[in-house]
């Protein structure tokens, strides 16, 4: 890789290794010398990275049988085999706040709001809406500033359309784990196209520097007219609406810090342009779909566009049905299977797909060189579902994995709990390695102890 | 001390006592006779409490507490009154008979009626008594169709940016509740990259001359569907030659293709059969820019003589191509035969394109354009004076409401900050238009009280009004002779109002209503998102689908249109088809793409509740769901959404492993278990009655090789047999269904849930619609003329959820 003061560009590099379906090469550059001075010496930066599935998981196929670093891959497992060393299967994290708790049914709304927050939702269909901060937005809220993009939020499943999702909640519940304030969710982009503008602009923002920062310029000056016209409204209005504007001049400050970094970055010749085709809008099939989005935050995090991200495969409470693997029947309806084996034979199915796509990712983050070590070296990845079972809906007993952060944790192996330990336990742990040490989340009872140990 | 009455005399005072003692009932008698004539309390004791003594306590005691539901803890109006839904509930159950439930005795029908119609009046007495509480409506955020409408009448632009946006979060069943409508950070984003996207089109720098490209319409083709025409409109750039083409596809056979632009003749081509010749027919026009209708007609015509020789000869060179093919390849002989027999699908027009254009006129100033410049000066000679008034008014009608000076004076200081920055006029102006467009003026409807006291009751101003009638009707922005009627303070006049409404329900803009108000009720948008099983329902694709669509859009169209009973919901004999939809319910003699009435006896099909639509969005991709039906006819039609079922409950199993037999065979499960049986006794009869509809609409007579069993009991005891009967009780329960509509309707119109002061306004419309024939207009105009229309309450910041 020759650097020179020519390559004003920087571009992020991914190689697909031995994928079956189709995937556009990717390269990348490290920043131009100018700044390489800085960044070679700069450590890499932790990323962090959670990513849900619905509906729970066939776990006869899930748990392995042995502990330790000699575990076996059951069936669901088994596409992990190339990185078996870069991860961590837990057994005995719980949800408790996914449990009822005397609220009665509505546990895939409460799995999937307490599942990153480990707070329990409050059961309303309305517009009262409220349970707690996610985990990825505490990292956000005090780091997110370094990056343009303060997180990144994907999905594979477009939200619910009618306003009563499961049972009584709201589908604000089911479509997002990601929530910024406890009343308001960061829901996630399910269209590639619409994530790779985000990433790096429409066509107009062309290569030109000098465009981009006047531009910016610019957009902080209407991002101006627009906040000053909004606090003047403010004092004709009452208090229910001031706050209703509050929060629109709050997504405004946002926007404005984006401009700003992304101003600095054109300033200093820093700005991400990917080698990789506008993708065109969703793909009909999920293996492709899901694997353009992984392809999209692995750039985005190789580029340090951001650090944070969260990728809902689909929503909670799915019954979207995967005829390309020979299951026709809706998801969520085949996860109450009622102890029936072949029904629980086409949920394990399910489960294999999407654990397919993951591996396919931690592989890429694998062979991405980042800093002195490996993209997944330095990113700390969360797989699971707040749901155990899917026909019990239990909380306990969760099937969760940690995949990469092995700068920081010690990966390739089983650890089985001896008691059942809140998964926000695990969550502060990847906090601290962020840099954002927080003392509770949710229902925390302090750090998880096993992640650094030797067995 | 009052002087004792004859029946005692005054030395027997100290007997008196004795005499009061000894005789209670004499004393407990006195006092009802003088309070009767004072306060209701007592005649709660007197016609309600007796009534729930001897028919409910028995269940709905403290200590037995059936359903959660306690009846013998009131003691008086007032209470009654605190928990008027509670009450409500027990009238609505009471009246219907599913109270006391079957084996139970039934009180007599004259005590019912008279503790009903008691408990009724004091509602009404308090409806009428208190002062009307509009309720407050927050500051309402625009959601995406509402963004996308405003764009189009404010700026006649073209695309649509909105589908970018994240989705609404929804409340009550709608997608335009203030309260649940939030602005994030991505949300912001997109607002800015779409002001720019559309500031960026509708003023061009210069106009440009477009190079060809390719414009294609190929729908998704069903391998026996005869399709002998397609037609679609295009919408060209610019002035200039277009190459115009339509192909046929499928076996080689003699016919004749006519092509028509904007439903002209242009060409025809009588064709023979030729193998190799390409199968496409073309011709190249010099055509305007705008939208054109290009359809293409294939008919088949019989053979000449040489043309069947040729035919025949074709066929047998075919045949013994594929012989000798499976010959040398035997163990792919199944794949040989497959594609030899795609040859024998009929032949069908398959696709139409446009090319071009060529020869090129430059495009024509968008409309966009000359909406923002008012002053009418073609491009590059605007002079300083524009910027102002230009602004002025474009933000004046993106606010709905005139714009301040200073507020034009901050959007021109913008304008000219661009230039000192080295852009040109036109760059400058779109730094204008971006700003407006994400203003919270523009995404937000918001209404100013007037410097009253927090919590007063006021009339909305007049812009105001002009706004919530325009998104109630029309999901946009008011258009200028509404903006008009503001301006001069004449839209509250009730003559002028009931004038607009109808001006208004007969513009096209009211297929908004049609498509968001009609789309959330009857869960229509979710027809989206399923995706029954090809295997079991091979004749389910894209096409059926927007037909299905097409078909209860159009219905729900009529309503509105003809002004019809709202009661034509649940059993109108007359429907919507086109020839794909027709074959698929059974019936004859349609033919084409069109979409045209037809009447229907409603033994199979009538009103909503039997349209393809609803039954497959209330099935599961594999088999029917009675539950969701059931439940869709409660929330939707009866407006009694059932609670959510108990907790450790799971569903029914996919396969029927240890259950067996029909579907309903395997639900009795249901009422065989108590558990459940309290909400399914109620719910599970309503999605019988529809099991004669698969998980895609089409009637059947059988389930699992058995006959339908479609009768129904209902927990008052009315039996019914089939959907047509179900459907006649429903509609002789008019008064249940015209306020469940009533509701829904309200809560979509305000933007808000419904309260309890709400009821007032929602029993008065509820009344005009029975006395005016249950007509849609009476409906809409009775929300539009209801205090919670009309009046605002003053934001005290207590919030109403």
């Amino acid at each position: 890789m020759i650097l020179t003061q020519k390559h004003l560009s920087r571009r992020g590099l991914l190689r697909g290794v031995g994928t079956a379906v189709a995937l556009p090469m990717l390269d990348a550059m490290f920043p131009a010398l100018s700044s390489a001075a800085k960044t070679a010496k700069r450590v890499a930066p932790n990323r962090m990275v959670y990513v849900y599935v619905p509906n729970g998981i066939d776990m006869r196929n899930w748990r392995p049988d042995t502990v330790g670093s000699a575990f076996n891959l059951p069936k669901i497992l088994s596409p992990l085999a190339p990185v078996r060393e870069n991860v961590i299967v837990f057994s005995g994290l719980k949800d408790h706040n996914g449990e009822a708790l005397g609220d009665g049914p509505g546990d895939h709304a409460r799995a999937a709001a307490s599942f990153l927050t480990g707070v329990h939702p409050r059961k309303t269909a309305g517009s009262d809406i409220s349970v707690g901060i996610s985990v990825d937005q505490v990292a956000a809220q005090k780091i997110g500033s370094a990056t343009r993009l303060a997180s990144l939020e994907l999905g594979c499943e477009d939200g619910h359309l009618a306003g009563n999702c499961d049972s009584g909640y709201a589908c604000a519940y089911v479509n997002s784990i990601s929530w910024r304030t406890p009343t308001v969710p960061n829901p996630p982009e399910v269209n590639p196209r619409a994530v790779f503008e985000r990433l790096f602009g429409s066509d107009e923002d062309a290569a030109d520097p000098s465009a981009r920062a006047r531009n910016a310029k610019l957009d902080q000056s209407i991002l101006d007219l627009v906040s000053d016209d909004t606090k003047r409204l403010q004092r004709d209005l009452g208090p229910t609406d001031r706050r209703k504007l509050d929060e629109y001049l709050t997504a405004v400050r946002e926007v404005e810090r984006q401009v700003q970094v992304g101003e600095k970055q054109a300033a200093e010749n820093n700005v991400a342009v990917p080698n990789m085709p506008k993708p065109d809008g969703i793909p009909l099939e999920f293996a492709e779909h899901a694997q353009l989005m992984f392809n999209l935050m692995a750039i985005a995090l190789q580029s340090d566009i951001t650090r944070i991200s969260t990728f809902m495969l689909a929503r909670e409470g799915s019954n979207r049905s995967y005829r390309e693997i020979g299951v026709p029947e809706g998801h969520h309806g085949l996860s109450h299977h009622r102890n029936d084996p072949a029904l629980m034979d086409k949920v394990a199915a399910i489960n294999h797909h999407h654990m397919e796509q993951f591996a396919l990712f931690l592989q890429k983050l694998k062979a991405t060189p980042d800093g002195d070590g490996s993209l997944l070296d330095h990113t700390m990845i969360v797989y699971g579902s707040g749901i155990s079972d899917g026909n019990k809906h239990n909380h306990d007993d969760l099937p969760v994995l940690f995949a990469g952060g092995s700068r920081v944790f010690k990966t390739g192996r089983h650890v089985k709990l001896s008691e059942s330990i809140p998964v926000a336990n695990l969550y502060l742990s990847m906090l601290d390695a962020m840099g954002v040490p927080t003392e509770k989340l949710g229902d925390s009872q302090g750090r998880l102890n096993y992640l650094t140990d030797l067995t | 001390m009052p002087e004792p009455k004859r029946l005692l005399s005054i030395p027997d005072l100290h007997n008196l006592k004795r005499f009061l003692r000894a005789t209670p009932a004499l004393v407990l008698l006195a006092l009802p006779l003088v309070a009767a004539q004072n306060a209701p309390p007592d005649a709660f004791a007197q016609t309600v409490a007796p009534f729930v003594q001897k028919n409910c306590a028995l269940c709905h005691s403290e200590q037995t507490k059936s359903g959660g539901l306690v009846l013998t803890k009131y003691h008086d109006t007032a209470s009654l009154i605190h928990d008027r839904d509670v009450w409500e509930k027990v009238v609505i159950r009471v009246r219907a008979g599913e109270m006391p439930p079957k084996g139970m005795p039934r009180p007599a029908p004259a005590q019912l009626a008279e503790v009903t119609n008691w408990i009724d009046a004091q509602f009404a007495e308090l409806d009428r008594t208190t002062k009307p509480d509009p309720g407050h409506l927050t500051a309402h955020r625009l959601n995406r169709v509402e963004y996308n409408n405003t764009i189009r009448d404010l700026l006649a632009v073209k695309f649509k940016p909105a589908a970018d946006f994240p989705a609404d979060d929804s409340g009550y069943g709608f997608d335009n509740i203030g309260d649940a409508l939030s602005v994030s950070p991505v949300l912001m984003e997109k607002y800015l990259a779409a002001a720019k996207k559309i500031a960026t089109e509708a003023i061009p720098l210069s106009l440009i001359t477009p190079k060809p490209t390719r414009l294609r319409y190929s729908p998704e083709h069903l391998a026996k569907e005869p399709r002998p025409e397609l037609d679609h409109s295009f919408d060209l750039p610019s002035e200039g030659d277009y190459d115009l083409r339509a192909s046929v596809n499928g076996r080689q056979d003699s016919f004749r293709v006519q092509l028509l632009l904007d439903g002209k003749e242009i060409k025809t081509d009588d064709v023979l059969i030729e193998k190799d010749k390409p199968r496409g027919y073309e011709l190249r026009l010099h055509l305007p820019p705008g939208e054109h209708s290009f359809e293409a007609i294939l008919t088949h015509r019989d053979p000449t003589p040489e043309e069947a020789a040729t035919a025949a000869k074709m066929k047998a060179d075919d045949e013994a191509g594929m012989a000798k093919q499976i010959a040398k390849h035997p163990e792919d002989e199944k794949q040989i035969r497959l594609q030899h027999a795609l040859g024998e699908t009929p032949t069908y027009m398959d696709s139409l394109e446009i090319k071009g254009p060529f020869n090129a006129s430059p495009v024509p100033l968008p409309e966009s354009y000359k909406r923002i410049f008012l002053c009418g000066h073609p491009i590059g000679q605007h002079n300083k004076e524009c910027v102002r008034s230009n602004l002025a008014q474009l933000a004046s009608l993106a606010y709905r409401r005139p714009a301040t000076s200073a507020e034009v004076s901050k959007l021109t200081k913008l304008v000219s900050l661009g230039e000192k920055d080295g852009l040109n006029f036109e760059q400058s102006m779109r730094l204008g238009v971006e700003a407006v467009l994400v203003s919270p003026q523009f995404l937000y409807r918001l209404e100013h009280d007037p410097k009253a006291d927090p919590g007063a009751v006021h009339p909305i101003g007049d812009y105001e009004l002009a706004s919530r009638l325009s998104y109630f009707l029309w999901s946009s922005m008011p258009d200028p002779q509404l903006l008009q009627l503001a301006a001069e303070k004449r839209l509250t006049d009730s003559a002028v109002l009931h004038a607009q409404v109808r001006r208004m329900l007969l513009d096209p803009k009211a297929a908004a209503l049609i498509d968001n108000f009609a789309g959330q009720w009857l869960e229509l948008r979710n027809l989206d998102s399923i995706h029954p099983d090809p295997v079991q329902f091979p004749e389910f694709d894209n096409q059926l689908r927007q037909a299905m669509y097409t078909e209860t859009r159009m219905f729900f169209a009529s309503v509105v249109e003809e002004d019809r009973s709202i009661l034509d919901f649940i059993d109108a004999k007359y429907t919507f088809v086109n020839e794909r939809l027709a074959k698929f319910y059974g019936i004859p003699g349609v033919e084409g793409n069109q979409f045209r009435r037809v009447e229907v006896d409603g033994s199979e099909r009538s009103g909503v509740l039997t349209q393809a639509s609803v039954l497959a969005i209330t099935s599961y991709p594999t088999r029917t769901s009675p539950v969701l039906r059931g439940k869709w006819i409660m929330e939707n039609v009866l407006n009694t959404p059932p609670p959510p079922p108990p907790p450790g409950v799971g569903s029914l199993d996919e396969k029927g492993g240890p259950l067996s037999g029909t579907m309903r065979q395997q639900m009795e499960r249901h009422r065989a278990n108590p558990v459940c049986a309290g909400c399914h006794v109620r719910m599970d009869p309503l999605g019988f009655a529809l099991e004669n509809y698969d998980a895609v609409g089409h009637w059947r007579t059988e389930d699992a090789s058995q006959p339908i069993d479609s009768t129904g009991v209902l927990p008052s005891g009315k039996k019914f047999s089939g959907s047509a009967e179900l459907k006649a009780i429903l509609a002789a329960n008019r008064n249940a269904f015209a306020e469940c509509l009533t509701e829904k309707m309200m809560i979509y119109a305000l933007g808000r849930g419904l309260e309890v002061y709400d009821r007032a306004a929602t029993r008065k419309i509820v009344a005009n619609l029975a006395s005016h024939d249950y007509r849609f207009s009476t409906l809409i105009e009775g929300i539009i003329e209801s205090a919670p229309f009309q009046l605002g309450r003053a934001d005290e910041g207590n919030k109403t959820e």
